[in-house]
């Protein structure tokens, strides 16, 4: 197996994971995640209208589970994020491919994918105590739905969780759709500043 | 494992109803995704229905969930993130 480069650069960020996670470790590889999910997502933005990127980010951090054995730092920051943003977009651009999208335009999302865009804010450690605030102000069943959700850690479909609940699948996602608007409602007038979502002034 | 791979990448041409359309969103946003039988993960049958307006709605309503989700675990992880761990550990 390859050896990892020692240098202290390559230990900089998320790179400190890498080894553990190469080693199989999927403890290590939870915290590294944790922090390359976002930028992983947020790098495919220019797809967003073309492909499925929730799936996209899923299959790619699978794939650097499978590859990370076999990878070799090349000395600079955040290599396993670099090549999770890779995969990510080769993914997407063959499943544009395979739905035959126009050449002209593949090339032209190919080109936004490469403007560069900030990078996520790191988590505010304030956050979680106002999202608790915020998620315990929710009416009733939108709560329920919602705790649902995230429970079932993306592992169970929309139609199991109702029946979970106790509601028809339409009464449920109603409800989480609640729970969503509730809480960006509550979040934005706490002072949460979250991805995404437009905050006063235009940024997102 | 192949590409996500799901239904056609066309958007339906007639406006869907309010409440169908937000029902697709929600199904979209979350974590949640099929597999196929290679254990690929797939595209989900409700974001293939959705216009190309409401595909960028659920990518920017994604980012902003996720970060509530990750905000909320105590190990950092959004939905995606505890999917792909149970994934890797479970099976």
């Amino acid at each position: 197996m390859p050896q990892p480069d020692p240098s202290p650069r390559a230990s900089a960020g998320l790179d400190r994971y890498y080894r553990a996670i190469a080693a199989g470790d999927p403890d290590a590889f939870g915290a590294w995640v944790a922090g390359a999910e976002p930028r992983v997502r947020a790098s495919l933005h220019s797809f967003a209208q073309r492909v499925d990127t929730e799936a996209v980010v899923q299959e790619t951090l699978l794939r650097i589970w499978q590859v990370a054995p076999r990878f070799q730092p090349d000395g600079r920051p955040d290599g396993l994020v670099r090549l999770a943003v890779r995969i990510a977009r080769n993914l997407a651009i063959s499943e544009l491919r395979r739905t035959r999208l126009d050449p002209v335009e593949l090339d032209h999302l190919i080109r936004l994918a490469d403007e560069a865009r900030p990078s996520p804010p790191p988590p505010d450690p304030l956050l979680r105590r106002l999202i608790e605030r915020c998620r315990a102000l929710l009416p009733e069943r939108p709560r329920r739905a919602l705790s649902l959700r995230l429970a079932a850690r993306g592992g169970r479909s929309d139609v199991q969780l109702a029946a979970d609940a106790g509601m028809k699948p339409n009464t449920f996602l109603q409800n989480v759709r609640r729970a969503r608007l509730h809480l960006a409602d509550c979040l934005t007038a706490g002072g949460a500043v979250l991805p995404g979502i437009p905050q006063p002034g235009g940024t997102t | 494992m192949s590409p996500p791979q799901g239904p056609p990448q066309h958007p339906p041409q007639r406006p869907l109803p309010p409440r169908h359309r937000q029902n697709l969103i929600e199904q979209a946003v979350g974590a949640w995704r099929p597999r196929g039988l290679d254990g690929a993960v797939r595209t989900h049958p409700a974001w293939a229905d959705l216009s190309v307006t409401d595909r960028q709605a659920v990518f920017d309503e994604t980012l902003h969930q996720r970060a509530i989700e990750a905000a909320l675990d105590p190990d950092g992880l959004s939905s995606t993130g505890q999917a792909v761990l149970d994934r890797i550990t479970r099976g």
